[in-house]
């Protein structure tokens, strides 16, 4: 028995598969008298570089244990799967109980994205209260602004072009 | 103390710790420039290289 860990990258267009490829591949594994010890679901996640013109990928976590012989059946299994972008199986020490850094991450980018919609929901009724007046006076303000934008503008082409001359 | 944040057991996964040891154009630091132990070094590289074939990491700035 050795102990491995695998990764999948599944095509993000069949992400709504993912229950029947991981069913069908916990299939193989265990028709291959292997043992799943952990799988963890990442989601989709931004790729690094595009693989085969894709940019995301639906990443899959496997801690399982086998004999080596049998992995090379599955690996050969795997190879021609077109749903399959990337795949790694890696033989480790020790299998981790925690969950992994990937996992994690996609968790506590959720959380984040949840907080800023909610926080969102929350302000939008504030903004539909002030009345006629107060948006005379918000254009006025808009106006003042954008004449101070130019004369920023202004001031800054101006700094630059002293600078230009001190180069040639 | 270290500037770098070092785990207790080096992990391709995670990509945060990975990142403090490669360049902004995706080049794995020396170790003469890091100053980690030897053996963490070698540590290091080996994730580095798992992580880039699973496109956790770029390879280089250079990807389109």
């Amino acid at each position: 028995m050795k102990k491995y860990e695998a990764v999948i990258i599944l095509n993000p267009n069949l992400s709504s598969k993912v229950d029947t490829f991981t069913k069908d591949f916990e299939k193989l594994l265990s028709s291959n008298s292997f043992n799943v010890v952990k799988y963890e679901d990442v989601g989709r996640r931004q790729l690094a570089y595009s693989i085969n013109n894709h940019n995301k990928g639906h990443y899959l976590l496997f801690n399982i244990e086998g004999e080596p012989e049998k992995l090379i059946e599955i690996e050969n299994n795997i190879k021609y799967n077109e749903s399959i972008i990337r795949h790694l199986f890696i033989s480790v020490k020790e299998h981790l109980g925690e969950d992994s850094q990937l996992l994690v991450d996609s968790k506590n980018r959720k959380t984040e994205a949840e907080e800023i919609e909610s926080k969102k929901v929350e302000k939008e009724p504030e903004v539909i209260k002030p009345t006629n007046k107060v948006e005379t006076e918000e254009v006025n303000s808009q106006e003042e602004a954008e004449e101070q934008e130019q004369e920023k503008e202004q001031e800054k082409s101006e700094e630059v072009k002293p600078e230009e001359d001190k180069d040639e | 103390m270290s500037k770098y944040n070092l785990p207790k057991k080096f992990d391709y996964k995670n990509v945060n710790i990975l990142k403090q040891f490669i360049t902004e154009t995706g080049k794995i630091i020396p170790a003469r420039v890091t100053g980690v132990s030897a053996s963490n070094q070698r540590k290091i590289t080996r994730y580095i290289k798992i992580a880039r074939f699973l496109a956790l990491i770029p390879y280089t700035d250079m990807h389109n």
